[in-house]
C-alpha cells in the first residue's frame, strides 16, 4: 500500500485513493529589496474518467496582485486577458459550457484567490503559469520575503466547519464572501502536491546573510549583491509559508530606478529608520492586546506572555499601559491605563498567569476595547496575534475609524501577513511577522521599543509619489517610497523639525523600471482593497461594484495591468473534440493544515468536540465560567462526550486528545489546589533573581531549555520601573545594573540597536542618575556606560555573572581594568 | 411539464453562481441536468432544491449536514449520529447538552444562555 493510500482520503464505494488533481506548485522569480516579481507554476493532471473542474484556493502575499497567466497543454498555449470580474466569470462559464478548457483567476475578500480550471479531460495534463507581484517586509538591516504555500483556516463567527472524507472543510457565508471556495484542509499533508522554489535575490546593498527559518535552502552567490536560493530537498509539502531573510552588511538608503516601456523614470526608495535620527524619550501610552484564541495555543501564547512582561519592563513610571486579552470574550488587567510602576507590572504578571488560549478570534472587539482604554489621550496599541480571522476588510474599516495606531506582531506558519501588514499600515503603525520556529518574545520586545515614540512625522517627498508617505516613522521600520523621477533628479525627502535627505538615483535597465512600476501598482491596489467602507464590505456584490473604491480599483487595474478584487484574469482554449454541455466534476484541491495549527482547533471530530478544540487548557470557556460560579455545587463537572449516553472521560483520554500528560483540573478541586512550590524559595539565589525565577516558573515556556535570549528576557523582565535592576540598596542595585548592562551589550544590544535597546537605554540612564556611589564604583559604572555606547563589552561571561548575583564588585573591577 | 432552463438561467434565477451549482452536483446535493450534453437542462425541481440548500445554509448548516437532510424529504429530520456533544452540569439536578460542531456564533449564543440560566438558578438557592 502506498503512503497516499494509507493517509489520503478514499472513495467510499471503491476504497480507492482519490487522485489529486493538482500535482505540483513551483515558485520562481526575482526578489528585490522593494518587492518580488514571481511566477507560480501549477501542474494539473486528471486521472479520472470524466472531465473535471479543479478549484485551487490560495492566499495572496502582502502587497500582491496578479498580473497574468499562461496556460499550456498538449499542443497549445494560451494567455489570460483581464476583464471586470463579472465579464470574466461570464467568459469562463461560456467556455465551460462550450466544452472548452477555461481558466479563471478571481480574487475574493481577505486576499483569497480561486484559480479555477474547467474541463480538464481524462488523462490530460495542464500547466498554469501565474505571474504575480508581491511586497516584502522591510527591516532596517534587510528584508523578509514570505510566500504562502498553504492557506490557514481562519476564524469567522458565521463560518461552518466539518470533517468530510477525513479532510477539514470550511464554508464562509455567501452574503459576505460570495462564491469563494476554500481548500480542503488535510491533517497529514504528506501525500499532497509537491511544492518547491528557485528564486533569485538581488539588492543594491551587499547581502551579508541569506537564509530561511521555514525551509532548508541552498544558496548560491553570484557576486556580493545577488544570490540564487533553491529548496535543498527535491520537493516539499504545502503546510507552511516559505520565508526568506536577507541581511545587509551595512544599513543605508537604497534607490531602485529604471525606465519601463512608457519611458517615464520610476523609482522605489528604501529609507532605513536610522536615516531619521534618534528617538525621543517622551512618555508613552500603550495598550498591549493579546490574542488568546485557540489557534494561539502552545508556545505562541506562552512566549507572548513572557514578551509582554519584558515589554512592560521597558516602561518608565511616567508611561501608562493597558493589557487586554481577547478571544470571543475580552478580559482586561484593569479598566483604566496604569502607570508603569513595579506594582502595576506585578498586577500584569498575575493577569498573564491566568491567560490560556481558547475560543475564537474577535479581533475587532479586542482592539475596540484597547482603544476605549486609551480614551481621549490617544496612544498606541500593540497586537500580538496569529491573525487567523476571516472578513478582514470589515476589521480594517473598523480599525481606521478608531484613529489609533495599531502595531502588529503576527505569529504563524501560514501567512496572514497581508492582513496584519495592512492593519498596521492603514492605521499608521508597523508590523512584523514571525514563524513558529522563531522566538516570539524577542521580536515583540523589538517591535515594542519604538512604539509611541515616532522618529519623524510630516514626511514630504518632491515629485509624484504614490502612495503617500507614512504619517510617522518608527525605529526599525524603513520607509518605502514609489514615484516618478527624471534623469539627473534626486529623491528629496523632508520632515517636521527641519530634517531632510537628498538621495541620488542611479537608473538600471527597463526591467527594474517595470518591476518598480508593477510593485507600486500592486501596493496601491492592496491599499485600496482594504478601503471598502464597512457598509460596502458587506453589501451585495452589485452594490459593492458601484462603490467609489471599486471604481478606483478598476482604474488602477487598467493603469498598471494588474488584477484586483474588481478585475479578474480569464483564458478559454478551444481544443479538438470539445463537447458542448458536458458537466465537469468539481474537485477542490486540498492543502495541508498550517504546521503550527492543530486540525482539531478548527474541525470537530467525533470524540473531539469543537468546544474542547477551541480551549487550549482543555476546558470549554463557558464551563470554566460556570465552574467559578458553581464552585459550591455538589457535582460541578462539565465533561466532553461523544454521541450517546453521557460518560465521564476515560483514564488517559485527555492525554490522547491533547498530547499532554496533565488533564484539566477538575473544577471542584480547582479552588483547593495550592500553588506549586516556588523555585524562587531556593536558598542561595540573590533576592532579585528569586523574584525572576518565580516569574519564569509560572509559564509553560519555562520548560524549554534556557538560551542566552531567555536569560536576557528574564533580566529585562526583572528591571525596576526606574530603569535599574532590583537590589537591597543603591550599591547592590548599581552592581546588578552594571552586570545586566554588560550582559546585554555582550549579546549585541546597545542603547540604539538590538531588541533590548530600550532596556539598555534605561539601564544607562539609571546608572547615570546614581549619586551615592564611591569614586571607584562610579568609575566602573562609567566604564560600563561607555562600553554600552561603543557597543562593545569587555571580554567575560557577563550574562552568567548577572544571573549569579552576589557581591562581585571585585570581579567586575578586575574585568573592566583589563 | 417543468419549465426547462440552462445552467446560466438557473444561476441567474437563484442567485447561485454556476460554478457553485456544479460544485453542489459533484457533492451529491443536487441531481445533474435532466439531459446530457448540448441539451443539458435543469428543471423547477433543481430550483427548489437550491432554495432549500440556501435556507439550510442560512441556519448555519454545513453542506455535509445538508446532504442527508436533502434525502429525507420534508418534515423528516435525521438524527446526528456522529456529532460530538458537550455536557454542562449546571447543578446537581440540571444537565444541559449542546452540540459541539455548531458554528462559533451559535456556540457563543448558547454559552451565554447557559451562563444566564446558571446564574438564575444560583440566585434562587
Amino acid at each position: 500500500m502506498t503512503a497516499a493510500a494509507c493517509f489520503a482520503p478514499i472513495v467510499v464505494e471503491t476504497g480507492q485513493a482519490i487522485e489529486l488533481a493538482m500535482q505540483r506548485l513551483w515558485l520562481t522569480g526575482r526578489i528585490l529589496p522593494a518587492g518580488a516579481r514571481l511566477t507560480v507554476q501549477h501542474v494539473f493532471r486528471s486521472a479520472e474518467t470524466k472531465p473535471i473542474e479543479v478549484i485551487y484556493s490560495f492566499p495572496l502575499p502582502r502587497d500582491a496582485a496578479l498580473r497574468r497567466f499562461r496556460i499550456t497543454g498538449d499542443g497549445f498555449e494560451a494567455h489570460s486577458e483581464w476583464k471586470e470580474t463579472e465579464e470574466a466569470v461570464k467568459a469562463y462559464e461560456e467556455g465551460v459550457a462550450r466544452g472548452s478548457l477555461a481558466a479563471l483567476a478571481r480574487q475574493y475578500g481577505d486576499g483569497v484567490e480561486n484559480l479555477t480550471v474547467g474541463n480538464i479531460q481524462p488523462g490530460e495534463q495542464i500547466a498554469v503559469y501565474l505571474e504575480l507581484i508581491a511586497g516584502v517586509e522591510l527591516r532596517d538591516a534587510g528584508f523578509r520575503f514570505r510566500f504562502p504555500f498553504t492557506l490557514a483556516p481562519a476564524y469567522h463567527a458565521r463560518a461552518r466547519m466539518a470533517v468530510v472524507d477525513r479532510e477539514g472543510e470550511m464554508e464562509l457565508p455567501a452574503d459576505e464572501f460570495g462564491d469563494v471556495i476554500l481548500p480542503r484542509f488535510r491533517e497529514d499533508p504528506s501525500a499532497l502536491h509537491q511544492v518547491g522554489f528557485e528564486l533569485s535575490v538581488e539588492s543594491g546593498l551587499e547581502i551579508d546573510e541569506l537564509g530561511s527559518p521555514s525551509h532548508a535552502v541552498r544558496v548560491k552567490r553570484h557576486g556580493s549583491e545577488a544570490s540564487r536560493v533553491t529548496l535543498a530537498a527535491e520537493k516539499d509539502i504545502p503546510n507552511r509559508d516559505l520565508v526568506l531573510d536577507a541581511h545587509y552588511r551595512e544599513t543605508r538608503p537604497q534607490v531602485l530606478a529604471g525606465f519601463p516601456k512608457d519611458g517615464k523614470g520610476r523609482f522605489a526608495a528604501i529609507l532605513p529608520s536610522t536615516s531619521f535620527g534618534a528617538k525621543t524619550e517622551s512618555p508613552r501610552r500603550v495598550v498591549i492586546l493579546l490574542d488568546r484564541s485557540g489557534s494561539m495555543q502552545g508556545a505562541p501564547i506562552a512566549q507572548a506572555a513572557k514578551a509582554i512582561e519584558a515589554c512592560l519592563a521597558a516602561l518608565a513610571e511616567t508611561d501608562f499601559f493597558g493589557l487586554v486579552a481577547f478571544d470571543d470574550r475580552i478580559e482586561m488587567c484593569d479598566t483604566h491605563l496604569l502607570p508603569g510602576t513595579r506594582h502595576n507590572r506585578d498586577r500584569a504578571h498575575r493577569f498573564l498567569e491566568t491567560i490560556r488560549a481558547r475560543g475564537g478570534t474577535e479581533l475587532a472587539a479586542g482592539f475596540q476595547k484597547a482603544v476605549e482604554l486609551l480614551e481621549r489621550g490617544g496612544g498606541d496599541v500593540l497586537i500580538l496575534t496569529d491573525g487567523q480571522v476571516a472578513g478582514t476588510e470589515r476589521i480594517l474599516a473598523d480599525a481606521r475609524k478608531t484613529n489609533t495606531r495599531l502595531h502588529c506582531l503576527g505569529i504563524g506558519s501560514a501567512s496572514q501577513d497581508r492582513f496584519l501588514a495592512l492593519l498596521a499600515r492603514e492605521t499608521g503603525g508597523v508590523s512584523r511577522f514571525v514563524t513558529p520556529s522563531e522566538r516570539v518574545d524577542l521580536p515583540a520586545v523589538d517591535l515594542f521599543a519604538p512604539i509611541g515614540r515616532p522618529l519623524a512625522a510630516g514626511l514630504k517627498v518632491t515629485g509624484n509619489v504614490q502612495p503617500e508617505p507614512p504619517a510617522a516613522v518608527f525605529g526599525g521600520a524603513p520607509v518605502l517610497l514609489f514615484g516618478e523621477i527624471g534623469e539627473g533628479e534626486k529623491v528629496e525627502v523632508s520632515w517636521d523639525g527641519g530634517g531632510a535627505l537628498s538621495l541620488p538615483v542611479a537608473f538600471s535597465g527597463s526591467e527594474t523600471g517595470e518591476t518598480v512600476w508593477l510593485l507600486q501598482g500592486a501596493r496601491l491596489i492592496t491599499d485600496w482593497e482594504s478601503r471598502y467602507p464597512s457598509e460596502e464590505v458587506l453589501a451585495p456584490v452589485e452594490k459593492r461594484r458601484q462603490s467609489r473604491v471599486a471604481a478606483r480599483l478598476r482604474d488602477l487595474s487598467r493603469q498598471y495591468g494588474l488584477a484586483s478584487r474588481e478585475v479578474s484574469l480569464v483564458a478559454v482554449v478551444e481544443r479538438k473534440g470539445d463537447r458542448a454541455g458536458q458537466l465537469p466534476e468539481t474537485r477542490v484541491v486540498p492543502t495541508g493544515m498550517a504546521q503550527d495549527t492543530r486540525f482539531g482547533a478548527y474541525f470537530p471530530r467525533p470524540g473531539m468536540p469543537l468546544a474542547y478544540a477551541l480551549s487550549a487548557a482543555g476546558q470549554d470557556p463557558s464551563t470554566r465560567m460556570l465552574n467559578r460560579r458553581l464552585a459550591m455545587a455538589p457535582n460541578p463537572a462539565a465533561l466532553p462526550i461523544s454521541t450517546g449516553a453521557p460518560r465521564p472521560p476515560e483514564p488517559g483520554e485527555f492525554t490522547r486528545m491533547f498530547g499532554s500528560a496533565a488533564p484539566p483540573v477538575h473544577p471542584r478541586h480547582r479552588a483547593t489546589i495550592a500553588p506549586p512550590p516556588s523555585q524562587a524559595d531556593a536558598p542561595g539565589a540573590p533576592p532579585f533573581f528569586q523574584s525572576l525565577l518565580r516569574r519564569k516558573r509560572g509559564h509553560a515556556a519555562s520548560a524549554q531549555t534556557e538560551s542566552p535570549e531567555d536569560a536576557l528576557l528574564a533580566l529585562a523582565s526583572a528591571m525596576d520601573s526606574d530603569g535599574g535592576m532590583p537590589g537591597r540598596n543603591e550599591k547592590d542595585r548599581a552592581l546588578a545594573s552594571v552586570l545586566a548592562l554588560l550582559a546585554f551589550v555582550s549579546h549585541g544590544h546597545t542603547p540604539s540597536s538590538g531588541a533590548f535597546r530600550s532596556h539598555v537605554a534605561r539601564l544607562v540612564a539609571f546608572l547615570e542618575s546614581l549619586s551615592g556611589l564611591d569614586a571607584s564604583k562610579r568609575l566602573l559604572a562609567e566604564k560600563a556606560i561607555e562600553a554600552a555606547r561603543q557597543g562593545q563589552a569587555p571580554p567575560g561571561d557577563w550574562l552568567r555573572l548577572a544571573q549569579a548575583g552576589g557581591d562581585q564588585w571585585l570581579a567586575l573591577g578586575k574585568a573592566l581594568a583589563e | 411539464m417543468d419549465e426547462e432552463k440552462t445552467l446560466s438561467e438557473l444561476a441567474a434565477e437563484t442567485g447561485i453562481p454556476a460554478r457553485t451549482i456544479r460544485f453542489y452536483i459533484s457533492r451529491g446535493l443536487l441531481d445533474g441536468p435532466s439531459k446530457a450534453g448540448r441539451g443539458a437542462v435543469y428543471t423547477h425541481a433543481h430550483r427548489e432544491r437550491l432554495e432549500k440548500i440556501k435556507a439550510l445554509q442560512a441556519e448555519g448548516r454545513h453542506l455535509s449536514e445538508i446532504a442527508p437532510l436533502m434525502d429525507c424529504g420534508d418534515g423528516e429530520r435525521p438524527s446526528y449520529p456522529s456529532a460530538p456533544w458537550w455536557q454542562h452540569t449546571i447543578a446537581d439536578d440540571v444537565l444541559v447538552f449542546t452540540r459541539g460542531d455548531i458554528s462559533p456564533w451559535r456556540q457563543k449564543q448558547i454559552r451565554d444562555a447557559i451562563d444566564e440560566m446558571a446564574l438564575r438558578l444560583r440566585r434562587k438557592e
